[in-house]
């Protein structure tokens, strides 16, 4: 790009010479030369000077020196429109372009040369080993054990008595195949090496025709590869694994790594050579008796006739000819759609992302699948192959020119739509079906067959694992869809890991396989391969079938099988999966699952019923008079009721597989535990019964209002409408809202005695009574308020009721008179009236300065007074204007997604305990930031949307990781208003370090800065973003634990210069805290004083203390705190006021001369330096009785 | 270690608390700029920088009893955020802190708690001398509390004796100790300032009332006052017609000019809806039609050409290695 502009800016100026040379020839030979050399760049000239039909004005320099003021080639033209046409955008077709050449292997001969000698030699070496007898298997092996070979024999183990042989031959052949053989390898996840998949065939004369009949082949097999891989470990230098896709030893393999340094070093080309042994199509091994209906594996002591089918080890078997014919497909598939080896590219790059494939966290049953994605998109392009059943509507194949991007939506169009174990899938055979389709839809899970018509790629792939799949790509279709931000939406298909649970999951369980009973049975053992295979499939099963349509998708995840040595036949057992649920918010949190009706108790679907629940299932009767089968979940609360699903998944996992509650662990119950007061003190309220919680809250709101209609007529105004904007009337505060009715309020002791405060705002019929003077205004709202307060009184509504005349925040009278009252049941609630005309006068207020002289101006307010008038013009807008719309909206985000109030909840939690809430970020703000988990920034997202949290948990994971990534210097948008559209682009405001530097808009605060005004500041913002870090690196830790949580709560000290430890006796709000001390109050319930026989709704001294320091010392030091009871105010030194500076009278900070003796000249005269003990022993004096010491800390 | 006596001219006085010594810096008052109506007495106001923040009157006077008995104290919190002062680079001793006009007035009024109600009064004083006496406000109780200021904050100290100035500034010995009045400090305080700010119902509606009563009192008054008549012109002094804004149909007062509206002025744009609808269409000639695809091409490339230059950045950025 770069070289291309400076050439043709050095063309202007060539031409811009050849002005001045015009009447010499010289210029032209030099043009011609320059035409050669740009080829399309100055046809494109040419054109323009065609289509604007002017002559052509060669020397014009201004015309040209611009490259964009020329109109593109033809040739430029049809990239530009393919890249708008064929992808998503041309951005996202520029940013695949860039994306590929970092995933495929380097072509380059210096890398690729190693290799290729290594193949050559293994290949020679191969075809010239010696040839071995045929003997006993179990002999055999025991020969290759003494040289330090296992062979990794699979179920059922051969016997002494064996009456077949096993021998070896040198392969009748060596291949390379797979995507490297095919060119479109794909880089694999944690920088493993490409993966160069050899094939050796092994001779027909080794097999019998009942070879397929008890593993006999597999062990064949087995042997042959030992045998292959002890002559490779002395021949060659190499490094040699075995290595089997699931633990499966039927599909064992040798992994052939290079050794450093030695002569075969192909380490350059960053990759493995896999070893594959197969068979020929020539096998002596008939093809029908390999059909997923038959049973080949006859196990002691059960008739050959009664054997059940065993389809995953056929499909074993037939994988041994696959390789070969899997390299011709897709080969044929590269040459009939070019854009194939791109398609898959992406397709794997997506897959990987999402855990398909290998990695520490994988989605089960995806490891060695890679020639499923090949299939998928021949799918696409070839289309289906019609069955009897199907013949009407079969997928038609795709035309063969789409891009790679065509071809990836369409591949995830497949994914997404078709259901595997619902509908069979034949991609589209040569010579049409081999095996009857029926034979598959009856004995596999999931069905989709390949072009060659014999091999069901997805038998042993869990229909959980599919179910996951389906959902994630209908995720991203859904993504693509409606994103409009290409540069996102590319990063989040292809760039970012997708892989971490907690992001991914609604609700992630952790189960610990050690203690999970092994015993199943002898044929779920043979066809699954091993113990861990057959337990997990069962477990699947068991899954599905008891959760059924409360999730969306569950995905069993655990680490793909690694490279084990050969000494040893078998790699390590599985001792931990994770099992992550995607609710169905409708069903999710049921109650009650219905089984069959008593009349077919007996039936085959009552068994089934009581077979999975066990000791759950009961007969009960409903209110619609139906008897049935059912499981009742019992739930105290809502958080019980939220943990549902989990507990379903807990009972499953003990009552059939033995694992018990303690082994499977999951993080809900300590989150849950972060928005409860301790349970201690909930006890203590709830002894004075009121009851608590948002619900209880509404309804004494509703009580208030109906109140007051019904009191109207004493009002002098008629009251128009009451709005509420309070945090505990929209389930938004991190804890519910605990009432206090007086009687319990005086025998509480100090340390309990918050009593909430909801703030409520007053509309009242418009007049004209009211007076054109704010000042007069604020009186006439003291007479209103006075009026209601008796009002209310004299009719008992509430117990009592005053007007609060000021606010403690220093500036007097700024937000306007309110009205406390307190109810019997002990809610308090804070009124102010909203008088609109209000914003008008103090527009006029503060605005006057600007006035020119003249009659306007005798009255013009003094600068002091504009300034009061323009903060109070700004509080009467956030709190009259914006407020009751913001709760509003909020009110409704948290009926429109269940999990979103639990996300907002934990979100202020968590910010509080890192002594930022309301301190720094207003309650307002992390609402609507918290919404963007749910909404995106796009402008239609839709309710059901599948990336839409479901939990809390997984909503504030996502929170974090949107904090953490977020440069917040770049504004954002987010829809909490419905119907909402992003106009325009939110413009970054100047913003001083001392102002908020967030910018949050939303389509009724165009500016982003409503809430934001006051903070975070700059320091704030990068704290947030570094807790935010750290947080997303607890969440994304894989194993969750109370532990974990509380790390993720607890605050770290070490980063304050001050700390000023409170009196946590005398802190009403103590026992919100999140590590309460409960000996604080246990010690000694304070007798109380003869000043506390009132209560005082919404008293926090701790609140006014910080509020004191901030405004007392706002240039001096900046104070954090946790507004939920905390211990400490935490403050850091401003840099401002460090060091030596020369004495002002309006320094604006404590300070003391810098003494003498330091003194080295007459310049220093009159410097000073900050009195830091000074301030520390006034802020002591300013928290008497709050504060029980400073602590100065020494920072390193 | 030993402190300085002096800086740029101010005496150090050291003040002992706690664990640490604070500084008040003190100075001579020296008025300048207004000798005509001194706000303070220069040769007996002592001026004082870094006041703690928490002090009171009664602790100032308290504290420099020593040098004499004090008068009266002023701590300015109006005047922090005065432009005037703060622009003011002191150092150089031009400490002339002198107040609006009103100066006497706001010494007694500016710890009352409602400044709203401060107001009306002081306007009274200023004007109506020979008036029928307006109606007394009932006040919202106050009691004596502390006001927490900024740090850093200035006062002046008016001294009965000018002798005590000069003693005033002779430094000591050593720091004394910060003197402590009555009112309530910390939790007490907060205790006191939440239940002084929920006074009684009966004293909020007097309140109310008569302030309203004022109210009515003071723009009866104004009205009286007003040279503005309905319909009539506004003519000065001098004789000239003036021209303002506040007559009908966007006219001057007594009608006759028009005068520029608020918007005119704020944005020098009138306030007309009207939008020339452009008649011309775009396109009818051949010539357009080109110019008009030609255009839709340049631009197809002009974007292309930025998202190529924004790829280009992000790939500095991201490297797109998904992993």
């Amino acid at each position: 790009m770069p070289s291309s502009l400076k050439r043709k800016r050095a063309r202007g100026a060539e031409r811009g010479q050849e002005v001045g040379t015009d009447a010499s020839s010289v210029g032209l030979p030099s043009d011609g030369e320059l035409l050669e050399d740009e080829g399309p760049e100055d046809s494109g000239g040419d054109e323009e000077v065609s289509m604007d039909g002017v002559e052509p004005t060669p020397g014009d320099p201004g015309a040209t020196s611009h490259h964009t003021s020329k109109p593109p080639t033809g040739e430029e033209l049809r990239v530009i429109k393919d890249a708008v046409n064929l992808y998503q955008s041309s951005s996202f077709k520029l940013q695949v372009d860039a994306l590929l050449p970092n995933v495929r292997p380097s072509m380059k001969d210096s890398r690729k040369a190693p290799l290729e000698h290594f193949l050559h030699s293994l290949r020679s070496h191969l075809i010239s080993m010696r040839a071995i007898e045929p003997q006993n298997p179990v002999s055999a092996a025991r020969a290759l054990a003494k040289q330090g070979i296992a062979v990794p024999f699979a179920l059922p183990h051969p016997t002494e008595d064996a009456k077949w042989k096993v021998g070896f031959e040198p392969p009748s052949d060596v291949n390379i195949v797979g995507s490297w053989a095919n060119q479109i390898c794909v880089k694999r996840k944690e920088g493993a090496p490409f993966t160069v998949d050899v094939t050796i065939e092994m001779p027909d004369s080794l097999f019998q025709e009942k070879d397929y009949l008890d593993s006999r082949y597999f062990h064949k097999r087995s042997f042959y590869l030992a045998v292959v891989a002890r002559s490779l470990s002395t021949s060659l230098e190499v490094d040699i694994f075995y290595q089997s896709a699931l633990g499966d030893p039927r599909l064992t393999i040798l992994v052939l790594s290079p050794r450093k340094g030695s002569q075969n070093d192909f380490s350059k080309a960053h990759a493995e050579v896999h070893v594959i042994p197969v068979i020929s199509s020539s096998n002596p091994m008939p093809l029908p008796r390999l059909s997923p209906s038959h049973a080949n594996v006859r196990l002691p002591g059960k008739s050959s006739t009664g054997a059940q089918p065993t389809p995953i080890y056929n499909t074993n078997i037939l994988l041994a000819t696959y390789p070969k014919l899997s390299l011709l497909t897709t080969n044929a598939l590269k040459r009939l759609s070019p854009a194939f080896s791109d398609a898959y590219a992406l397709l794997r790059i997506w897959a990987n992302q999402r855990g398909y494939g290998e990695g520490p966290i994988c989605v089960r049953g995806f490891q060695g699948k890679g020639c499923w994605w090949n299939e998928i998109l021949g799918l696409v392009v070839l289309g289906e192959e019609p069955t009897n059943a199907n013949k009407a509507n079969v997928r038609k194949p795709l035309g063969k020119g789409l891009s790679s991007y065509q071809l990836f939506r369409a591949a995830l169009d497949v994914l997404a739509r078709q259901d595997f174990s619902q509908k069979a899938v034949y991609v589209k055979s040569t010579n049409g079906h081999k095996y009857s389709p029926d034979e598959y839809t009856s004995h596999h899970s999931a069905v989709f067959v390949d072009s060659t018509s014999t091999l069901n790629l997805l038998a042993d792939v869990p229909s959980t694992s599919l179910g996951m799949l389906r959902y994630d790509a209908n995720e991203t279709l859904e993504k693509l869809n409606t994103s409009s931000e290409s540069d996102n939406i590319f990063a989040q298909l292809f760039l970012n890991d997708q892989t971490r649970l907690f992001k991914r999951c609604d609700a992630v369980i952790r189960v610990d396989l050690t203690r999970a009973s092994k015993k199943r049975s002898a044929h779920e053992f043979v066809e699954y391969g091993s113990s861990d295979n057959a337990l997990l499939a069962a477990i699947s099963q068991t899954l599905q079938r008891g959760l059924s349509d409360r999730v969306q998708a569950i995905g069993i995840f655990h680490p793909s099988s690694t490279m084990c040595s050969v000494s040893e036949a078998h790699g390590p057992l599985l001792s931990t999966i994770y099992i992550g649920l995607i609710y169905n918010t409708e069903n999710a949190f049921r109650l009650v699952d219905h089984g069959p009706p008593v009349e077919e108790q007996d039936s085959e679907a009552g068994r089934l019923f009581r077979q999975l629940w066990g000791e759950k299932a009961e007969l009960r009767r409903f209110k619609d008079g139906r008897i049935t089968e059912s499981v009742v979940w019992e739930v105290k609360t809502s958080d019980d009721r939220a943990f549902i699903p989990v507990a379903i998944v807990r009972h499953l996992l003990r009552y059939h597989f033995g694992i018990p509650i303690s082994d499977t662990r999951n993080p809900q119950n300590y989150f849950d535990a972060k928005l409860r007061l301790p349970e201690e003190v909930s006890n203590i309220f709830q002894a004075s019964g009121s009851s608590s919680g948002f619900k209880s809250a509404l309804t004494a709101f509703d009580g208030l209002v109906k109140s007051l209609k019904s009191l109207g007529d004493q009002f002098p105004l008629v009251l128009s409408t009451v709005s509420p904007t309070s945090e505990y009337l929209r389930y938004a505060s991190a804890l519910g809202p605990v009432p206090i009715p007086q009687s319990a309020y005086l025998a509480l002791p100090d340390s309990y005695r918050y009593l909430p405060i909801i703030d409520v705002n007053l509309e009242f019929e418009k007049s004209t009574k009211w007076p054109d003077d704010i000042r007069a205004v604020r009186k006439v709202k003291l007479a209103l308020l006075e009026a209601i307060a008796t009002a209310l009184l004299s009719a008992n509504r509430v117990i009592r009721a005053s007007v609060c005349t000021a606010d403690y925040s220093g500036s007097t009278g700024q937000q306007g008179p309110s009205l406390e009252v307190y109810t019997t049941e002990g809610w308090a609630f804070s009124m102010r009236i909203w008088y609109d005309r209000e914003a008008t006068l103090l527009e006029r207020l503060s605005a006057s300065a600007r006035t020119p002289v003249g009659l306007l101006a005798a009255s013009a307010a003094n600068p002091r007074e504009q300034r009061e008038a323009q903060q109070a013009l700004e509080i009467h807008t956030r709190q009259f204007i914006h407020a009751p719309r913001h709760h509003r909206a909020i009110a409704n985000l948290a009926h429109r997604f269940t999990a979103y109030p639990g996300t907002v909840r934990l979100a202020k939690r968590w910010l509080a305990a890192h002594w930022l809430l309301v301190t720094h970020i207003s309650a307002e703000a992390v609402e609507i930031i918290a919404a963007r988990p749910f909404l995106g920034s796009g402008t239609d997202h839709p309710d059901g949307s599948s990336s839409v949290p479901r939990s809390k948990e997984r909503g504030f994971a996502l929170l974090l990781e949107f904090l953490r990534d977020w440069k917040p210097e770049e504004p954002i948008f987010v829809p909490i208003y419905e119907k909402s559209t992003p106009s325009s682009e939110p413009t970054v405001v100047a913003v001083s370090s001392k102002q908020g530097v967030w910018t949050i808009s939303t389509s009724e605060d165009k500016s982003g800065r409503m809430w934001t005004s006051g903070g975070p500041d700059i320091i704030a913002a990068r704290r947030i973003r570094a807790i935010a870090k750290e947080g997303c690196k607890i969440l994304h830790g894989t194993d969750i634990d109370s532990l974990s949580v509380e790390r993720l709560f607890a605050h770290s000290t070490d980063d304050y210069d001050v700390l000023i430890q409170l009196d946590p006796m005398v802190l009403p709000r103590y026992h919100q805290s999140v590590n309460v001390d409960s000996s604080a109050w246990s010690k000694d319930r304070t007798n109380p004083r003869e000043d506390d026989a009132i209560p005082r709704p919404g008293f926090d001294p701790a609140w006014l203390l910080f509020q004191d320091l901030q405004a007392t010392y706002s240039d001096t030091l900046k104070f954090f705190y946790d507004i939920y009871g905390g211990r400490y105010i935490g403050a850091i030194w401003l840099p401002t006021v460090s060091g030596v500076r020369p004495f002002r009278v309006m320094g604006g900070f404590s300070s003391m001369p810098v003494s003498q003796d330091q003194k080295t000249s007459e310049r220093n005269k009159g410097t000073v330096v900050l009195n830091k003990q000074a301030v520390l022993d006034e802020i002591e004096r300013m928290g008497t009785g709050l504060i029980k010491k400073v602590e100065v800390r020494e920072r390193s | 270690m030993s402190l300085p006596k002096v800086v740029s001219g101010f005496t150090v006085i050291p003040v002992a608390y706690a664990h640490s010594t604070h500084i008040i810096y003190a100075k001579a008052h020296a008025s300048s700029s207004k000798p005509t109506k001194p706000a303070f007495p220069p040769e007996r106001t002592l001026f004082l920088v870094n006041v703690p923040v928490d002090a009171t009157e009664r602790e100032l006077s308290l504290f420099f009893r020593h040098a004499g008995t004090v008068e009266r104290v002023v701590l300015d919190q109006n005047d922090l955020g005065d432009p005037e002062l703060q622009g003011r680079a002191s150092g150089s001793g031009s400490d002339s802190e002198d107040e609006d006009s009103d100066g006497p007035d706001t010494s007694m009024e500016v710890d009352a708690e409602e400044n709203a109600e401060t107001r009306p009064r002081k306007s009274r004083k200023d004007k109506g001398k020979d008036e029928p006496a307006p109606p007394a406000v009932v006040p919202l109780p106050a009691g004596p509390h502390r006001t927490l200021r900024k740090t850093g904050a200035i006062a002046h100290i008016v001294f009965l004796d000018s002798s005590a100035l000069t003693k005033a500034l002779t430094p000591l010995p050593k720091p004394r100790a910060w003197p402590s009045s009555e009112e309530p400090r910390g939790l007490a305080r907060y205790r006191a300032l939440y239940d002084e700010q929920r006074p009684p119902l009966d004293i909020v509606k007097a309140h109310a009332d008569t302030a309203m009563e004022l109210y009515e009192f003071e723009l009866a008054k104004s009205r009286r006052e007003s040279a503005y008549r309905k319909g009539e012109a506004l003519v000065d002094e001098d004789g000239f017609t003036m021209v303002v804004r506040g007559g009908a149909y966007g006219k001057t007062l007594g009608g006759g000019v028009a005068v520029a509206s608020k918007q005119f002025q704020a944005t020098s744009k009138t306030g007309s809806k009207k939008k020339k609808e452009s008649k011309e269409k775009t396109s009818f000639y051949a010539f357009q039609k080109a110019e008009k695809q030609r255009q839709a091409i340049m631009d197809l490339k002009k974007n292309f050409e930025e998202d190529k230059a924004r790829v280009e950045k992000l790939k500095g950025s991201r490297r797109f290695k998904p992993y």
